[in-house]
């Protein structure tokens, strides 16, 4: 009832070296006839840009490999909730575990002295249901997983050497209706009332290789009472491969992209 | 043995053997006796590995052998991931056969993928050279080890996309692996799954997933349709209604009426349903009003406390007392005050000379000089004791010559001195004439030592007097200095002062408005006493200091508009953040006047002034004073700047006439203009005409092309940037460290 299917472009800011967008569109029809004053974000849209491979400046101390620095900006409209411009500890904690997950992509020792900046700008994110006490983490985590394929898409774009790309894929373990705890993977943190616990990767297909892992549990772990799901490897598993379909959608992309640039040379 | 021999018994196998350059796809390609042992053996090994169970054939197994280089392990890997796909698939038909029927440029790129492996690399590089021609025909028609054989480069390079497809069907070769082995992580893919999982491949069941993957050479990925914003932004040539519509303003095509909100503005803003809704979901009541009387009675109270408050405003404008300054000062009778310069050549003595009419007057006490005089002893340099009181810079005293103009101040019975000592080296000549330019009169020292006149002569004697006289100075104070030294010799002085007489006269002095000293310095005769040496007894005349207070002040300019010429900008002191001192050359001041800074055209206004180290009110013409500006930034204002009044403010200037006195040969050239304490590149543009030395007429005749030293002429002088100058300054024209000439401009 609920297809929501990314979609992933780049080339989207000129100045960069390499931008993409991603957006997943969610339909809240029991929203949209409430008639709030702002409708609640109907999905997640990311920009990101990469500017680089450049010169670091004349006062950064010598660096025998590219820097990379991340940088996850919502905009003030993102969420529900006003965000100033100083950046918070969301923003901090989501691009250094971005950071991590992009580090083990690239081929930093190829541009010595080099610095590249992905930059993403949250233009709308997705928050968890008002009625939902605790979806906090899931937010995060699916908007990690988000970020991680957005910029593997934008520096893919920008042509920086890369081993391979880097996706994201997150798997939940969520309370389903019939009060049974579900594996499910790629949460759409509106639809659930509770989600347990959940994990995001960053997954390298081509080598099979994960670069990051975030977790996350809320409340009281399950304990050993016959749950099946209590495993944490499940988890990762789960989330590896949603980190693969996401793929499907990068590579269609990258594709794209790369046929569309031979069209224009 | 003939050539025909040669060729017939040639081995061609052992030749071409190693030969991998050429066309030679006729080459069989039968393998080796001792690499079909290792395939044999290769092939055994596999079988053991995978078990009796596993449906594959020989061929198959000896392809993916040689794929691999006869790596065993890895052979075993890749034909289980192809049989789980098979699996999958749950279509008869094999990779290699998808492969054959659809013989396209993907699939073969795909067949080909084990050589991605390094190892594999190596072993086929002997046939990657191999012309690529056939490889169409042998892969659509032979099996996978003949393609390979007659592989090409190009399937070494696959593109990106292929590279993913092939990963991907190896990725879910492992998840199935995973899956026999009986790890139980797959349950939510085999259950109906939540209605909100994203893409296909979590949200589907295997089969959907699996399907997908298989149709993925033909289909491309699952990917949304755009939102209204991604195709705005993205530019997407579909579902473009925005900027289809007709513009509502012709050439403003952003201006669209949007029917929809136009009504936006009737109702509450959402500010106010919020903070409407905040303040009633509170249910808080409002605080309880202070009856209105009360508030009053606070209010007044404040008030009241408030009038008792005065901040001590450092900023504060300061008010002018509106002084008629001209009257104050005739009222006022103050002491005749006197700027004079020192001059003459280095060495002569100046700064000693100076030193000691301060240590005679007691203007500096015994105890500072005995301390210059042991520290000086100390360098090695006792003369320079009395010098040192002047020459305060630690090069300075170093190196025994002044460099900066040094300022001091002295009193006698009816008149302030100040006293400005020159330098004399010729380094210094600039400084020299920031000095002269503040004087009223000069004090002409010159060394009376045996070759010390001579040297001086040749030296700065004469150009510092020909500098002052051209700066105005029109009463010189000849001070025949170091006679001690040649036993206070009468004849010595009166040679000296008839060839400085006949010198000073010819530069345009009068003779009255000279006077000649014989003194010692060092010694200390009459400098303020008269000397007690018996030798100088011949001499009947007053001593130096009585010939100083005898100057006549001339007539100030204090009826002109004001110009104050900044010798230096400093803070002074803790209250005074930016003050300035200068010599007033015209006008007056007083506190709360507000000034006009050129060139920057900024004003100023003077919080107080300083004249003699003692605040006044006011301060005319002629004095040299110090003030204390507020309401300006202090990087407006640089020595040199003029600071002049805002209702007659001074014009910068880049072109003047100047009626110049040459010291050196002057053609149209380049030179620096110096005026007081700065100076600016300029150049003299036009040589206007030669003027009579006495009349200052022109003379007939053409117009000069050359200048000749001492005669003067009128020039036109263009600066590189506008300068603050106007009519009656003096300015002294230098090039390369030389001076060329002064003069006034007109």
């Amino acid at each position: 009832m609920n297809q929501s299917q990314p979609l992933l472009k780049t080339g989207l800011t000129p100045s960069a070296s390499g931008s993409a967008y991603l957006e997943i569109k969610r339909e809240h029809p029991s929203d949209t006839t409430s008639g709030g004053l702002s409708p609640r974000p109907s999905g997640l849209k990311l920009t990101c840009a990469v500017h680089g491979p450049r010169p670091l400046p004349r006062s950064a101390p010598f660096s025998p490999q590219l820097l990379l620095s991340t940088k996850v900006k919502f905009t003030p409209f993102a969420n529900g909730h006003q965000r100033g411009f100083m950046p918070d500890s969301d923003e901090r904690d989501l691009a250094a575990h971005l950071e991590t997950a992009l580090k083990g992509t690239l081929l930093a020792e190829r541009w010595p002295k080099s610095g590249v900046d992905v930059v993403i700008t949250v233009l709308e994110g997705e928050e968890g249901s008002p009625s939902s006490s605790s979806n906090g983490s899931c937010d995060h985590l699916t908007l990690l997983s988000s970020c991680i394929t957005v910029a593997s898409a934008a520096i893919a774009d920008a042509g920086i050497d890369c081993v391979d790309v880097a996706t994201g894929g997150v798997a939940a373990i969520v309370l389903g209706a019939s009060g049974r705890s579900q594996l499910i993977l790629d949460p759409c943190p509106s639809d659930h009332q509770s989600v347990g616990r959940a994990c995001v990767v960053a997954y390298l297909q081509a080598r099979d290789e994960v670069t990051e892992v975030w977790a996350k549990q809320e409340g009281e772990p399950p304990g050993a009472d016959g749950s099946e799901h209590s495993d944490f490897l499940s988890l990762v598993d789960g989330a590896v491969e949603a980190a693969k379909a996401a793929r499907l959608v990068l590579m269609d992309t990258l594709k794209e992209s790369v046929e569309a640039k031979l069209r224009r040379d | 043995m003939s050539r025909h021999k040669l060729v017939k018994n040639l081995d061609l196998d052992e030749v071409l053997d190693d030969y991998d350059g050429g066309l030679d796809e006729d080459v069989d390609e039968e393998l080796a006796p001792e690499d079909r042992e290792h395939l044999r053996r290769g092939t055994e090994e596999v079988r053991q590995t995978l078990g009796a169970d596993f449906n594959t054939s020989n061929r198959e197994i000896e392809d993916t052998l040689y794929y691999y280089y006869y790596d065993v392990p890895k052979t075993v890997n890749y034909l289980l991931s192809k049989w789980s796909i098979q699996r999958y698939f749950r279509a008869p038909l094999t990779w290699k056969d998808q492969k054959a029927n659809t013989g396209s440029k993907k699939s073969k790129k795909k067949a080909t993928e084990p050589k991605a492996d390094g190892k594999a690399q190596t072993a086929a590089r002997k046939k990657e050279n191999r012309k690529s021609q056939n490889e169409e025909t042998a892969t659509s028609s032979g099996s996978l080890l003949e393609s390979l054989a007659a592989g090409s480069t190009k399937t070494h390079h696959p593109g990106p996309a292929s590279i993913a497809k092939s990963q991907e069907a190896e990725g879910l070769g492992r998840s199935s692996k995973k899956q026999a082995k009986g790890q139980p992580y797959q349950e939510s893919q085999g259950r109906p799954t939540p209605a909100s999982s994203r893409p296909a491949l979590g949200e589907g069941s295997e089969e959907s997933a699996v399907s997908q993957l298989g149709d993925l050479k033909i289909q491309p990925a699952p990917t949304g349709s755009p939102s209204g914003f991604a195709t705005a932004i993205l530019g997407l040539e579909k579902n473009r209604p925005c900027f289809s519509r007709t513009p509502a303003v012709p050439g403003m095509p952003f201006t669209i009426q949007n029917v929809a909100n136009s009504k936006a503005f009737t109702g509450p803003s959402p500010d106010d349903v919020v903070l409407k809704a905040q303040s009633s979901s509170k249910g808080a009541k409002p605080a309880p009003k202070k009856s209105e009387k009360n508030a009053e009675e606070e209010s007044e109270h404040l008030n009241g406390h408030l009038k008792t408050l005065s901040i001590g405003d450092e900023n504060a404008k300061p008010k002018s007392k509106l002084l008629n300054v001209t009257a104050e000062h005739a009222k006022a009778k103050l002491k005749k005050s006197a700027n004079f310069v020192v001059i003459g050549h280095v060495d002569a003595g100046k700064s000693t000379l100076m030193g000691r009419l301060l240590h005679d007057l007691q203007s500096v006490d015994q105890r500072t000089i005995d301390k210059y005089r042991k520290e000086s002893g100390r360098l090695g340099k006792a003369s320079f004791a009395l010098a040192w009181v002047l020459d305060q810079g630690t090069e300075e005293r170093e190196r025994g010559v002044t460099i900066d103009i040094a300022n001091f101040q002295f009193e006698t019975e009816t008149t302030k001195f100040t006293i400005l000592d020159a330098p004399g080296h010729q380094d210094f000549v600039p400084n020299m004439i920031a000095g002269a330019s503040q004087a009223d009169f000069a004090i002409l020292v010159i060394d009376a030592s045996t070759g010390g006149f001579e040297s001086g002569l040749k030296g700065q004697t004469k150009e510092h007097a020909l500098l002052v006289r051209s700066m105005g100075v029109q009463r010189v104070i000849v001070a025949i200095n170091k006679l001690d030294a040649v036993q206070w010799s009468q004849d010595r002085f009166d040679e000296i002062s008839q060839q400085i007489l006949a010198f000073l006269t010819t530069a345009g002095f009068m003779p009255k408005n000279l006077a000649f000293v014989p003194c010692s310095g060092l010694a200390g005769g009459n400098v303020v006493h008269k000397a007690t040496d018996s030798l100088a007894s011949w001499y009947t005349g007053e001593p130096l200091l009585s010939l100083l207070e005898d100057y006549e002040p001339t007539e100030r300019a204090i009826e002109k508009p004001l110009r104050l010429t900044t010798d230096d900008v400093f803070r002074g002191g803790v209250q005074n953040s930016l003050s300035v001192s200068g010599r007033l050359d015209a006008g007056t001041l007083q506190t709360g006047e507000s000034l006009l800074i050129a060139p920057v055209s900024h004003t100023a206004t003077i919080k107080g002034i300083e004249v003699n180290a003692e605040p006044f009110d006011w301060a005319v013409a002629g004095q040299n004073v110090i003030l204390h500006l507020a309401d300006v930034d202090p990087k407006h204002l640089r020595p040199g700047d003029v600071l002049c009044s805002p209702s007659s403010p001074i014009q910068s200037i880049k072109s003047f006439a100047v009626k110049l006195l040459a010291f050196e040969h002057i053609m149209p050239m380049h030179c620096e203009v110096h005026r007081g304490r700065t100076h600016a590149p300029g150049k003299i543009a036009k040589l206007t005409a030669l003027l009579d030395k006495g009349s200052g007429a022109r003379l007939k005749g053409k117009k000069p092309r050359l200048i000749q030293p001492g005669s003067v002429a009128e020039v036109l002088v263009e600066m590189e940037e506008a300068q603050p100058l106007e009519t009656g300054n003096r300015v002294i024209l230098r090039e390369g460290g030389v001076t060329i000439g002064a003069g006034l401009i007109k």
